[in-house]
């Protein structure tokens, strides 16, 4: 059989070059920022609800409190503990931008490489397919999905990862169309590897970093998307926090209020910018094509 | 160039015929019966057996599209089911508030976004340069919605400075019309101005440093006329940036119209996906679906226009 | 045929839900023209589709009926009936069947048409007999309608019905001109004519209506204004916004949430009043196959027990529900009468608020603590927050509320169907008492979401509609209403109150409890 070492670079290398890679990355100031401010999205969302009050549990007669020790960040209109809401919402926002990633290339990955390497009619058709989705302004077919199928967190997640799909295919088609003209290809086809063996076994893991650098873009689309549908009121549902949801609410209550409107929008604005910032220095280090 | 034109054509009507589809079929899934939204409190039986027979739901979904398709062509998209208004009528007092919206945000944007991106470009490296980027990065980061209401917060709430939502038509009162517009262009404006900034800054670094560049400016042509130079070259990523946004930029005028109480085409149509209004739904989706694939046709033949080498190679995207 | 109901009707929080109907704010809308030459500008909450008498089904129809259009009675703020077009109340015989209507003399229809008992059964008639006529329904009881003399007219009735009367002093006691019936037939609604103060002069689709002042109004004197003109701003906001610039001089349905400030405004005036319609829970007790099914077991914790229904509503906090949700806005009541309702009893037997025996009663109950019960809600109706609440409130006496959020007409069909615990949902409400209960908690009815089936109740209800005499209605009410406790297929929460906005230039504007602005005897200092 063919060997592994054919398509990826020999180990020896390997790990210089991963050295060589994080060395790269340490130097952009900008990129760390990026990954610091993505760790602290991680750790609010994973061990944020495990340190906060339950953030269902109303306190009506303390509605809009301020920040004091029982609250770190006061209390919203219905005398929910803010910081609690806030730390839940960061789950659902990960939740969201994770799997909607995650199943957006699973499934798109392999119809990306089938259609770059085999091209042909099946490109034909899945390019076409693929202009199809893009068609539709992203927003109005979610609404229209979370219309049909109802608004909950589980179909936010279909409806982004369909959103996401187009740009996971085009990516990896791109990549696939690229790598199948290079000459280990070329030896794996002559030693008779079959058509899966070679997507998968050499074209795939060639094409890791572009995906790597597809993912920080499409994660914080993912988490933009949910608090968009969610603030329309075609998301996650109510009394769930949910950054969007959230704004919903405090819209109402701008004037005597207007913090609530603050935090959760500077959280998904940062977070954005966490991945944003990441994503370019990713991009920067492991994707060289693109590279200023 | 016509064999490539051909094919751009063909594969829109294509691209054209499947939308149509999936906004009908996605249409009929939605839950919840026109009928029963208008019949309302007193729904009996045979009312709703009639309004049904009246907007032509008891016929076969086949029939349904056929019919929906040929009325579509004529440029009938039928009547809204709650206000029995033709859906053409509507879509003709709407279109025009999405348009100014979309025109003032992506003059904003290109305002914003191009002078950024040449600077950015040009004082790569320098202080210039970081404040450009630092504002593209915010500008992808701030979700609209969230703009949206701090602008209110900001503008209206604290400042009383414009009003904080409302819609005054153009032909009305056209002073009153562009200052209830200002914040949402701005809120919709700076998302593409940001993208814009990225895009031109990165295609004005790329066409500096190509060879036709490099050899104008070992001909001593001066710094300036390089630039105007590369920057005429990039118009076309200015170009496609503007038709790949589009959808984006739709996307969010749903959001800001929603935010801002402005009746145009985002309002609409997440107002009729509420109320079940299939004709106004389906107008509305076809409508959107046909602009973004024109204005990308369109853009497509520009690009190829513009840099010839696409012509031959057939257009990639 | 013609059907058109507004959402804002059946409504769960009718001012909430005007905000997700469709806006018609349409550009190119007629100048308001700050109210130069005495004409009034009013912001109407919605379109209010067609103005045909026969066919009109929205609230905002109603409001413009005021202008144009007198009915036989009308309600005053006791929610009695007073005669409009009529010169006095009914008189009905004793066997309830026969009713005799006497009518103003002398009066004329605004195109001219002189007014007499002929014009009121050509409109009874073709209130009953047209079809995708709305007022079908609401005149069932009637079986003929007779010209007795020019003056007075007599109905004949299927059955015994004393809401009839109020019926007259709704919708189906519109009369329009013969004359302008015979010229338009079916389009009358393209350029209606009636016995009113203002007549029709016009309207922009989706944008306004105007009327001017009529000559031929037997009161003409009376009315100041040269005309009013209804706009279409469907965003309250937007209304609030319109009334302070001074482009609108008067806006119905104002939101609760802009009131502060426009009080605050001393070239404003804020009325309000308790409106009929309610807001509550609707617990499926035996609608096991739909409501037009024959009643059935329903296998839920409350549904089986009275004492655990009780428990859920003894855990409400009305008031603190209202203060948190609504700012204190709304008029929280456990009855569906509405409080100016001449019929609701002197002392209501409400459940009391009380947390700690609600928490023992559901110990006592012998279910497993906490007891699951899953909430229905319209999706985007404005609820949200006041389910949160009642999730909330439910928690602390043991039960486990989830909240459902389902698409408005999904929700109301799973409601009809019976497949639903409880369902958080409102009703347009009815001037009569009859209007809220029958049909609603009655074995069979449409809007019986909680499948009662008691024939106590049934034939309470009956009764108290066949009597005519207003003390022995009010009497049987009494005892209808303390079974429908007993029951408790409907945990009712509160009365909507509306907010209608004026400028402090309009006086003599009349805004009744049926939340209709009338602008009869109003004028406007330029």
């Amino acid at each position: 059989m063919t060997d592994m070492a054919v398509a990826v670079l020999p180990a020896t290398t390997a790990i210089t070059r991963g050295v060589r890679l994080r060395r790269r990355f340490l130097r952009r100031p900008m990129a760390v920022v990026g990954l610091v401010l993505v760790t602290l999205f991680l750790l609010l969302a994973i061990f944020g609800p495990l340190l906060t009050p339950d953030p269902l549990v109303q306190e009506l007669t303390s509605a809009f409190a301020p920040p004091s020790a029982h609250h770190l960040l006061g209390t919203d209109d219905l005398g929910r503990d803010e910081l609690a809401r806030l730390a839940s919402g960061a789950r659902v926002s990960l939740v969201a931008g994770v799997l909607s990633t995650a199943l957006a290339f699973l499934v798109g990955v392999p119809i990306g490489l089938a259609s770059g390497y085999f091209r042909g009619w099946l490109d034909e058709v899945v390019m076409r397919l693929n202009d199809t989705v893009l068609a539709f302004p992203f927003l109005i077919f979610a609404v229209g999905f979370a219309a049909i199928f109802g608004a909950s967190l589980r179909n936010v997640v279909i409806a982004l990862a369909i959103g996401l799909l187009p740009s996971v295919v085009r990516i990896t088609r791109g990549e696939a169309l690229v790598l199948r003209e290079q000459d280990f290809i070329g030896g794996a086809v002559a030693d008779g590897a079959r058509a899966g063996s070679i997507m998968f076994r050499y074209l795939l893991p060639n094409s890791v970093n572009a995906l790597i650098v597809q993912a920080t873009v499409a994660i914080p689309t993912g988490i933009v998307g949910e608090a968009a549908l969610s603030f329309l009121g075609l998301g996650v549902q109510p009394p769930a926090p949910s950054w969007g949801l959230m704004l919903t609410s405090a819209q109402q209550f701008l004037v005597q209020a207007p913090q609530l409107a603050i935090y959760p929008g500077a959280l998904i604005a940062v977070a954005t910018l966490g991945f944003n910032l990441l994503g370019d220095g990713l991009r920067d280090v492991l994707d060289p094509k693109d590279r200023r | 160039m016509g064999m490539f034109v051909l094919r751009r054509v063909l594969s829109s009507v294509v691209v054209l015929f499947l939308c149509s589809v999936a906004v009908f079929v996605g249409v009929r899934a939605l839950p919840g019966d026109p009928a029963l939204i208008m019949a309302g409190e007193s729904a009996t039986p045979a009312l709703l057996a009639a309004i049904r027979h009246q907007f032509g739901l008891d016929q076969p979904l086949p029939v349904q599209y056929i019919d929906y398709v040929t009325q579509a062509l004529h440029g009938n998209f039928g009547i809204s089911t709650t206000d029995q208004i033709p859906v053409s009528e509507i879509l003709v007092q709407r279109i025009p508030v999405t348009l100014e919206i979309a025109v003032l945000a992506i003059i904003v944007g290109v305002l914003i976004g191009v002078p950024a991106g040449i600077i950015s470009a040009v004082r790569q490296g320098r202080f210039a340069d970081y404040v450009s980027n630092g504002f593209g990065l915010i500008g992808l980061s701030v979700p609209h919605f969230w703009l949206g209401l701090l602008a209110i917060w900001i503008f209206a709430v604290r400042l009383h400075f414009l009003p904080a939502s409302g819609f005054v038509g153009l032909a009305e009162d056209p002073v009153e019309n562009l200052r209830r517009m200002v914040l949402p262009a701005i809120v919709l404006g700076t998302g593409l101005s940001a993208v814009l900034m990225r895009q031109t800054r990165s295609a004005l670094l790329g066409q500096l440093s190509e060879d036709y560049v490099r050899t104008a400016r070992a001909k001593g042509l001066s710094h300036g006329a390089q630039i105007r130079h590369a920057l005429r070259n990039s118009l076309t990523t200015v170009t496609t940036v503007l038709g790949l946004q589009l959808g984006a930029l739709i996307s969010g005028a749903v959001v800001t119209e929603q935010i801002f109480v402005i009746p145009g085409f985002g309002k609409l149509t997440i107002d009729s996906v509420l109320q079940r209004n299939y004709p106004v739904i389906e107008g509305v989706v076809m409508i959107t679906v046909f602009g973004y694939v024109m204005v990308n046709l369109i853009v497509d033949l520009a690009y190829a226009w513009l840099d010839p080498r696409l012509r031959l190679s057939g257009g990639a995207r | 045929m013609r059907t058109r109901l507004s959402l804002g009707l059946l409504v769960v929080a009718a001012v909430a839900l005007t905000a997700c109907s469709t806006p018609d704010a349409t550009p190119g809308a007629s100048s308001g023209g700050g109210g130069g030459g005495g004409t009034i500008v009013v912001a109407l909450a919605s379109d209010p589709g067609t103005i045909d008498p026969t066919l009109a089904d929205t609230f905002d129809a109603r409001v413009v009926f005021t202008s144009f259009c007198e009915k036989l009675y009308d309600a005053n703020s006791q929610l009695q009936p007073v005669p409009q077009l009529a010169s006095g109340l009914p008189t009905t015989s004793s066997d309830g069947l026969t009713v005799t209507i006497p009518l103003r003399t002398g009066i004329k229809f605004n195109d001219g048409t002189p007014f007499n008992a002929d014009a009121v059964k050509t409109t009874l008639d073709r209130d009953m007999t047209m079809s995708g006529s709305a007022r079908a329904r609401e005149i069932a009881a009637i079986k003929t309608v007779s010209v007795l003399n020019p003056t007075t007219v007599r109905i004949k009735l299927k059955y015994p019905f004393s809401p009839l009367v109020a019926q007259l002093a709704d919708r189906a006691g519109l009369i329009m001109s013969p004359t302008a019936l015979t010229k338009l037939g079916a389009k009358f609604g393209d350029a209606p004519v009636c016995v009113g103060p203002f007549k029709y002069a016009g309207r922009v689709e989706g944008t306004s209506l105007s009327f001017v002042k009529a000559p031929d109004y037997y009161n003409a004197s009376k009315v100041k204004a040269a005309g009013v003109t209804y706009k279409i701003i469907t965003d309250p906001t937007t209304r609030a916004d319109n009334l302070q610039s001074g482009d609108v001089q008067a806006a119905e349905q104002l939101d609760a949430t802009d009131i502060p400030q426009l009080q605050s405004d001393n070239s404003l005036k804020i009325e309000s009043i308790s409106a009929i319609s309610y807001e509550g829970i609707s617990i499926n007790i035996s609608n096991a196959h739909g409501v037009s099914a024959p009643s059935g077991p329903v296998n839920t914790p409350l549904a089986k027990s009275p004492q655990l229904r009780q428990a859920f509503e003894m855990a409400l906090d009305r008031n603190a529900m209202n203060k948190a949700v609504y700012n204190g806005a709304e008029s929280v009541d456990c009855l569906p009468l509405p409080i100016q309702s001449p019929f609701r009893p002197a002392n209501p037997d409400c459940t009391p608020y009380n947390p700690t025996v609600a928490k023992q009663m559901v110990a006592a109950s012998g279910v497993k603590v906490p007891v699951p019960v899953s909430l229905m809600i319209p999706a985007n109706s404005g609820v949200d927050r006041l389910a949160a609440v009642i999730q909330s409130m439910e928690a602390k006496a043991g039960f486990a509320v989830t909240i459902k959020s389902v698409e408005f007409t999904s929700a109301l069909a799973a409601a009809r169907a019976g497949n639903f615990d409880t369902f958080l949902i409102g009703w347009s409400g009815r001037l009569d008492p009859d209007g809220d209960l029958s049909d609603l908690v009655t074995t069979g009815g449409s809007n019986n979401f909680s499948g009662l089936n008691d024939q106590q109740l049934d034939s309470l209800v009956t009764q108290s509609a066949a009597s005519s005499d207003p003390q022995v209605r009010k009497a049987s009410y009494a005892k209808t209403l303390q079974r429908v406790q007993q029951l408790r297929p409907n945990i009712y929460l509160y009365h909507d109150r509306w907010y209608l906005g004026l400028s402090a230039k309009l006086t003599g504007v009349g805004y009744n409890t049926d939340g209709i602005p009338r602008f009869t005897t109003a004028s406007l200092q330029s």
